[in-house]
């Protein structure tokens, strides 16, 4: 009992961490119905930066992640400016695109920080709490509550302002969007720096849990698209679901078969999205090619 | 299959026959290809020849093995450039060149199949026993001398005369680790943790072989895979058994991070591991206070244990501005042994070289290396013990 209590807490904290990627994959899609393969690397890039703010310039932990926040969503802005011209002309070019951005930013951050790595040392200094016998890490509490933040406040923006509905206009049809006034262009480049915010703070989250290095962003990426794949790619309540379920069947997977882990975790996740194609949450898909 | 063919002879057969031609004249091709770019074997590549020697050195330098890659690299390339200030080899120059096999051993063959063709006379590296495995065919057959800072027992299976360690193999490093923790610490509660990489596998076996030798088994033995960032299932099962002392066989980060995440769960118990335990990476990664009394077995436990080692970790400082580690050392070690054996054989290369490896006796920083017939050259590690952060020698 106790194993299992602390298998589920060892699982929900990266699974906070994998929803936080699947809402930027999530997100993007929804705007977009474009898959941005570059997200994985933007939240690599998020958590060098954070680190670096945070260990080399020795500003605060929350002051470093807000910098870097806003450094990957000045990225997400140029990602999109670059793509912008292939808008609704070569969909598949703006995939590819998206996989080069990715590319390129590996190569940018062995040229900043080089090959090494670092590790981050944790923000918070208390000892783990004792919960009958299971122990929680007080970081952890940290990134679920920061996580869940952060789907509050996206689901707020998108239900109650301006901005957020008119994304929603154009996730549903950019013609009739255009239509009566929406700058489709400025709504999918806040679709896209948003997303990169969410990646930089998955990755600057994640970063005293594990260590930051140029592969971070493989790590996270693929955990992070079959959570958005598994909660329905689109859905941000299918990110948040998506994200826990995978962290959670990760963590048992690897008590129960060791070494097969990641391929049990995998088949568990095909067969998943074989009897639901759609992902739990899934709503039509978004088709603009 | 058959009934279908029999009908139709002529029509099946053709087909084939032009398969048949095509995989000849591929097989052919192949053959023709290195029988021409095996060194030693055309007149300019022998003892004759005055250009510089070509000595490429293969290690990951990207990826989560690369910190692993870029220590062995600037090991070698020490040794090289030492050799090079003082004349190099008959008057002729080293010319290093380093690959990049990302700690992958596909890239690592594609690297092979380059060495052969652009007439590389031997080969240092790679970390990463996977890669080396995976290198060592192509090599053997173009007859490309190979030291290796690999470790696994799997190395020695290959049974390539090629192939050489720089360092001992994970038998060695723990059986010497298990008569440690069962005969000189008394421990009777030993958990494992390994990862399935190869690396990891290597760990595991030796180290289970050793400790069933010394009439322990051990209390819990968890394998985690390779990608994994979060080990709390493993590890609660390991507090569960309450072990004096938990075996780690991982590399450098993933063993930082399950040392880290075991002291969060609540574990005081020590760690204890080979080579990764030891460097600055795993400290970082776990955090000075978690990583406090892991037993380490290692052939190169600090910078100051002899006059050799201050030297080199005085040379290495200088060129790099870092400071030097057990595998920068190994590396070093490696790329000595090869450049005497260089000298000694008159520049030679192929199956010569080879044997002027084999004969070679090196005193080196890990130890006097004497090759037998398997490759290894060396046979004994030492007991130390990390605190403060600091890697030394058990009293």
């Amino acid at each position: 009992m106790q194993e299992t209590l602390q298998t589920l807490v060892g699982g929900l904290s990266l699974g906070a961490v994998y929803a936080l990627v699947a809402m930027g994959f999530s997100l993007v899609y929804r705007t977009m119905g474009l898959v941005n393969f570059a997200h994985a690397d933007i939240a690599m890039i998020g958590a060098y930066a954070a680190s670096t703010f945070y260990l080399t310039s020795k500003l605060p932990f929350a002051v470093a992640m807000v910098v870097a926040i806003a450094v990957t969503a000045a990225i997400g802005l140029v990602i999109e400016r670059v793509l912008r011209p292939l808008e609704n002309k070569d969909f598949d070019l703006m995939l590819i695109g998206t996989i080069g951005f990715g590319i390129v930013l590996q190569a940018v951050a062995i040229l900043i920080w080089g090959t090494t790595g670092r590790a981050v040392r944790s923000p918070v200094r208390s000892a783990p709490l004792d919960l009958f016998g299971v122990r929680v890490r007080t970081y952890d509490l940290l990134v679920m509550a920061v996580a869940a933040l952060a789907v509050l406040g996206l689901a707020w923006f998108l239900a109650r302002t301006k901005r957020g509905a008119a994304m929603q206009a154009v996730a549903m049809d950019h013609e009739a969007a255009t239509a009566v006034g929406i700058d489709v262009g400025r709504s999918n480049a806040l679709a896209f720096s948003i997303g990169a915010g969410l990646a930089a703070l998955a990755g600057g989250l994640v970063g005293p849990m594990l260590y930051v290095d140029a592969s971070l962003g493989g790590a996270l990426g693929i955990k992070g698209f079959a959570a958005a794949m598994l909660g329905g790619f689109g859905s941000i309540p299918g990110a948040v679901v998506g994200g826990l379920a995978i962290g959670v069947l990760d963590s048992y997977a690897a008590g129960h078969f060791q070494g097969y882990s990641v391929l049990v975790t995998f088949l568990v996740f095909t067969a998943a999205i074989m009897i639901r194609p759609m992902g739990v949450f899934g709503e039509r898909t978004v088709s603009r090619a | 299959m058959t009934r279908s063919r029999t009908p139709r002879p002529r029509a099946d057969s053709r087909p084939r026959t032009a398969a048949r031609t095509a995989v000849c004249t591929a097989a052919a091709l192949a053959a023709a290809l290195t029988a021409c770019s095996a060194p030693g074997e055309s007149d300019d590549d022998t003892k004759a020849s005055s250009g510089p020697i070509k000595v490429a050195v293969v290690n990951a330098q990207s990826g989560q093995l690369s910190s692993l890659g870029d220590w062995e690299y600037k090991g070698a390339k020490l040794a090289i450039d030492e050799w090079n200030e003082k004349g190099g080899i008959d008057g002729r120059k080293i010319q290093v060149k380093l690959f990049d096999d990302q700690g992958d051993p596909t890239t690592g063959t594609n690297i092979a199949r380059r060495l052969v063709s652009e007439k590389y006379i031997a080969m240092i590296g790679t970390a990463e026993s996977a890669v080396t495995i995976a290198m060592g065919p192509v090599l053997q057959q173009a007859k490309i001398p190979n030291i290796t800072s690999g470790q696994s027992d799997g190395l020695v299976a290959l049974k390539s005369p090629y192939l050489f360690l720089n360092g001992p193999t994970s038998t060695t490093y723990d059986s010497t680790l298990a008569e440690h923790l069962v005969k000189d610490k008394g421990y009777k509660k030993i958990a494992m943790i390994t990862n399935n990489g190869s690396f990891g596998k290597g760990e595991h076996d030796a180290f289970l072989k050793a400790v069933k030798e010394l009439g322990v088994t051990p209390s819990t033995d968890q394998v985690v895979t390779t990608d994994q960032k979060e080990f709390s299932a493993a590890l609660t099962k390991i507090r569960s058994t309450k072990p004096e002392v938990i075996f780690i066989g991982s590399e450098e980060v993933e063993a930082g991070l399950i040392v880290k995440q075991a002291r969060d769960l609540g574990i005081t118990a020590p760690f204890a591991g080979a080579a990764p335990q030891g460097t600055p990476v795993f400290i970082d990664t776990a955090g000075k206070a978690a990583v406090e009394d892991t037993i380490v077995s290692s052939p190169y436990l600090s910078n100051d244990t002899s006059a050799a080692s201050k030297k080199f970790a005085a040379a290495y400082e200088a060129a790099y501005g870092k400071e030097a580690e057990l595998h920068g050392a190994k590396a070093y070690d490696g790329a000595n042994i090869l450049l005497t054996a260089l000298r000694t054989s008159n520049g030679a290369s192929g199956e010569e070289l080879a044997d002027a490896i084999r004969d070679t006796r090196y005193k080196g920083l890990l130890g006097d290396f004497r090759y037998d017939e398997s490759g290894v050259g060396i046979t004994k590690t030492t007991i130390g013990v990390i605190r403060d952060g600091e890697l030394v020698p058990q009293r």
